[in-house]
């Protein structure tokens, strides 16, 4: 990959934030999943380019996945990268 | 290959709480447990139906998984049968994988993974009305046009779709699909995400959903059991509600089988002559088995409350809202249903951790799931508290204290030593994380509440009537044999293999406030708890009437009056304080062992849990003892 392409990639990745720091009620849009759960996170549905909703902070958050409504801990959330619009 | 097996298999799929088993009672005519949360049906099932054309084939009903690479042990059990992989079942001949309609986009990530295997695969398309209250547009000729297979639309519940769905499973059955989404030579990775553009592309195509999601009745009820307050005063509430209804209602039902008891006793006491065989129906068959049957009212209902929490869909919520507290003792929320479970009996709680992902977790839930007292401790407990305080059994408030303080001293106990024992265990290879569905509220399904209700207080009857029942016999013959001239109950108890045994095992009890006799009591109860009633009545020469309570009344009386030979009371305040602690933390039950056994994969595990849960209950007791003597 050109070092133009690497650098537009960090740029996008560094205006990203994790589903954890996004704020209730937003839509999250997923980009990548960073860390050691991917896959775990995957197989419940957050895969990149799913919309989800979050619905509620805490020690848990809830969010909704395509009409399902998930708890997933703080963690996780943390491991869910992409882009909120309110 | 028994005839089971040499029908041909079709295995029925699906991600968690998508209406597999619903569609399978509904298919076989069969009654396995439904409910409305994830990781219902923990070990594969199977059943027979005949298709349109009069063939019959077998249903082989498989615990939900997310991905064939999912690791909690329910999910391993669904992966490895549908590899082929699993040594006991054949390699199905088709797959019938039941989606969610409402949740396509997560749902069809399993059924791509379940075409590339290969094997012939029909779609049903379930929970449609769901899909059509959240206002997504399907359509399934589109959908089975992408997939390459057959898509069948299904609401399982009210059997809308059936016949279709049998239609579908008819010979010759379909060629596996030809697979578009992937190309030889991909990595894992490159798969996964190639996956999940096709899903996208195709729910575009198939399944569009509203620009805005729907506010339902089921999101407006989060509101309330989910919120950080009322949430928590919902819990509690429905808690509080759930025992209390036990032990308020179980009461009328009790009375009667306490009545049909006493009265089937004195029905066959005035039928036959006195001697030994006369005895041994009297004391060791209706006795035994009756003192155990007496509970089967409680039970019941404990299922039935339990049923209608997991039918609605409030257990997943119950589950998340205790993943706060269970994380203090190192378990999660995943942990809270087997545990609660076990209340009613720890059975099935061990059973229902299959669902955790975590096998440390997993082991050491199951390890203290028995110190949730259990409805076999009742009685025991309705024994000896009224004695403790010296009244007449009732619901007084310091009776309804103490029986509260005896669930609580067992479940804290059980989350202290959840947490060192997690803390020896160790942490997990690969840190396992929260992540639960909550599913939509549902109304609950009444027909397969009552029938699995049905199913559970028959395999109770059946317990009591088998293994309980052969325990009282032996029971009874330790007690009666070898016999003695002597008129004197005393001696002849004395004299009797289990008066012998009560000598011998003195010295173990004397330390905990307890003589022979109650020592004797106990050991009988090591076979199932409930036993003590009764063997305390035998051993104390209490003459059975038609009530039990005044059975109860009459022992307590008794034990009120027994003395040590030096004449100081045997049952004071200090004994039955460390009685009462001894049945809150001994394992007194042997198929619990059995199937820790089972589901640990060790006898090493399930011995040393007897082994520890014995000596520390005998420890407890002990300090308990001497403390307050």
């Amino acid at each position: 990959m050109p070092a133009t392409q690497h650098l537009v990639k960090d740029l996008e990745q560094d205006s990203m934030i994790s589903l954890e720091q996004a704020k209730v009620g937003c839509e999250f849009h997923i980009r990548f999943l960073s860390g050691s759960s991917c896959e775990q996170l995957r197989q419940m549905g957050f895969c990149e380019t799913m919309r989800v909703k979050k619905i509620s902070d805490g020690r848990n958050l809830i969010c909704n996945v395509c009409g399902t409504k998930m708890a997933v801990s703080r963690e996780l959330a943390h491991q869910i990268m992409g882009e909120a619009t309110p | 290959m028994n005839t089971e097996n040499s029908l041909e298999t079709i295995a029925l799929a699906g991600n968690p709480n998508a209406g597999k088993t619903t569609l399978f009672n509904a298919l076989t005519g069969d009654n396995q447990k439904v409910g409305n949360y994830a990781g219902v049906t923990i070990a594969k099932k199977s059943g027979e139906f005949f298709t349109p054309h009069g063939r019959k084939v077998r249903l082989l009903d498989l615990p939900g998984c997310y991905s064939l690479l999912g690791e909690s042990p329910d999910q391993k059990i669904a992966a490895s049968v549908l590899a082929g992989d699993d040594r006991e079942e054949p390699v199905p001949a088709m797959v019938l994988n039941v989606v969610d309609s409402s949740a396509l986009e997560r749902h069809l990530m399993l059924t791509l993974e379940i075409i590339e295997l290969g094997i012939p695969t029909v779609v049903a398309l379930n929970m449609i009305d769901v899909a059509e209250s959240r206002g997504i547009r399907l359509h399934p000729q589109i959908l089975s046009e992408q997939l390459g297979v057959a898509v069948v639309p299904l609401q399982a519940n009210t059997g809308k779709g059936l016949i279709e769905i049998k239609q579908s499973l008819r010979h010759p059955l379909p060629h596996p699909a030809t697979i578009s989404w992937i190309t030889p030579g991909m990595t894992d990775e490159q798969k996964g995400q190639a996956r999940v553009a096709y899903i996208k592309k195709t729910c575009e195509l198939a399944a569009r959903r509203p620009e805005k999601d729907q506010l339902l009745l089921s999101d407006r009820l989060d509101q309330i059991f989910l919120h950080p307050i009322g949430g928590w005063a919902c819990l509690i509430g429905i808690m509080f509600g759930l025992f209390w209804s036990i032990f308020r209602f179980a009461e009328i039902p009790m009375g009667w089988m306490e009545s049909a008891q006493g009265g089937l006793q004195k029905f066959v006491s005035q039928q036959m002559p006195p001697g030994d065989l006369h005895d041994l129906i009297i004391q060791g068959i209706i006795g035994g088995a009756g003192s155990v049957l007496i509970f089967l009212p409680q039970i019941v209902l404990l299922f039935l409350f339990i049923g209608l929490l997991e039918s609605t869909g409030y257990m997943a919520r119950a589950a998340y809202l205790m993943d706060g507290p269970m994380s203090r003792v190192g378990l999660s929320g995943k942990a809270f249903l087997p545990l609660l479970s076990s209340y009613a009996c720890a059975i099935p709680g061990i059973m229902a951790t299959r669902t955790i992902e975590s096998a440390k977790e997993r082991l050491v839930t199951i390890f203290v799931a028995p110190w949730m007292s259990c409805s076999a401790r009742l009685p025991v407990y309705l024994l000896i508290v009224p004695l403790l305080l010296d009244q007449e059994e009732g619901a007084s408030w310091q009776q309804a204290a103490i029986m509260i303080g005896l669930y609580v001293i067992g479940t804290l106990t059980a989350f202290l030593v959840a947490k060192l024992l997690r803390k020896k265990l160790g942490a997990d290879t690969q840190k396992k994380h929260f992540i639960m569905e909550l599913p939509v509220y549902r109304a609950p399904q009444w027909s397969y509440i009552f029938r699995h209700v049905g199913d559970r207080a028959w395999a109770f009857v059946k317990n009591a009537g088998t293994i309980i029942l052969a325990i009282s016999i032996i029971l009874w013959a330790l007690q009666t044999y070898p016999k003695s001239d002597s008129a004197d109950p005393a001696e002849v108890l004395a004299h009797s293999a289990m008066g012998r045994i009560s000598k011998a095992i003195e010295p173990i009890f004397k330390p905990i406030g307890q003589d022979g006799r109650t020592g004797a009591a106990i050991l009988t109860s090591f076979a199932a708890r409930e036993v003590f009633v009764s063997s305390m009545g035998i051993v104390h020469h209490i003459e059975e009437g038609d009530d039990d309570m005044q059975n109860r009344k009459a022992l307590r009386k008794k034990l009120h009056d027994t003395n040590w030979p030096d004449g100081t009371p045997m049952f004071t305040t200090a004994s039955l304080i460390s009685l009462l602690l001894f049945y809150i933390y001994a394992l007194q039950c042997l198929p619990t062992t059995a199937v820790v056994a089972k589901e640990t994969g060790s006898w090493k595990w399930a011995i040393g849990q007897f082994t520890f849960m014995t000596a520390f209950a005998w420890l407890a007791a002990f300090v308990a003892f001497q403390l307050s003597h």
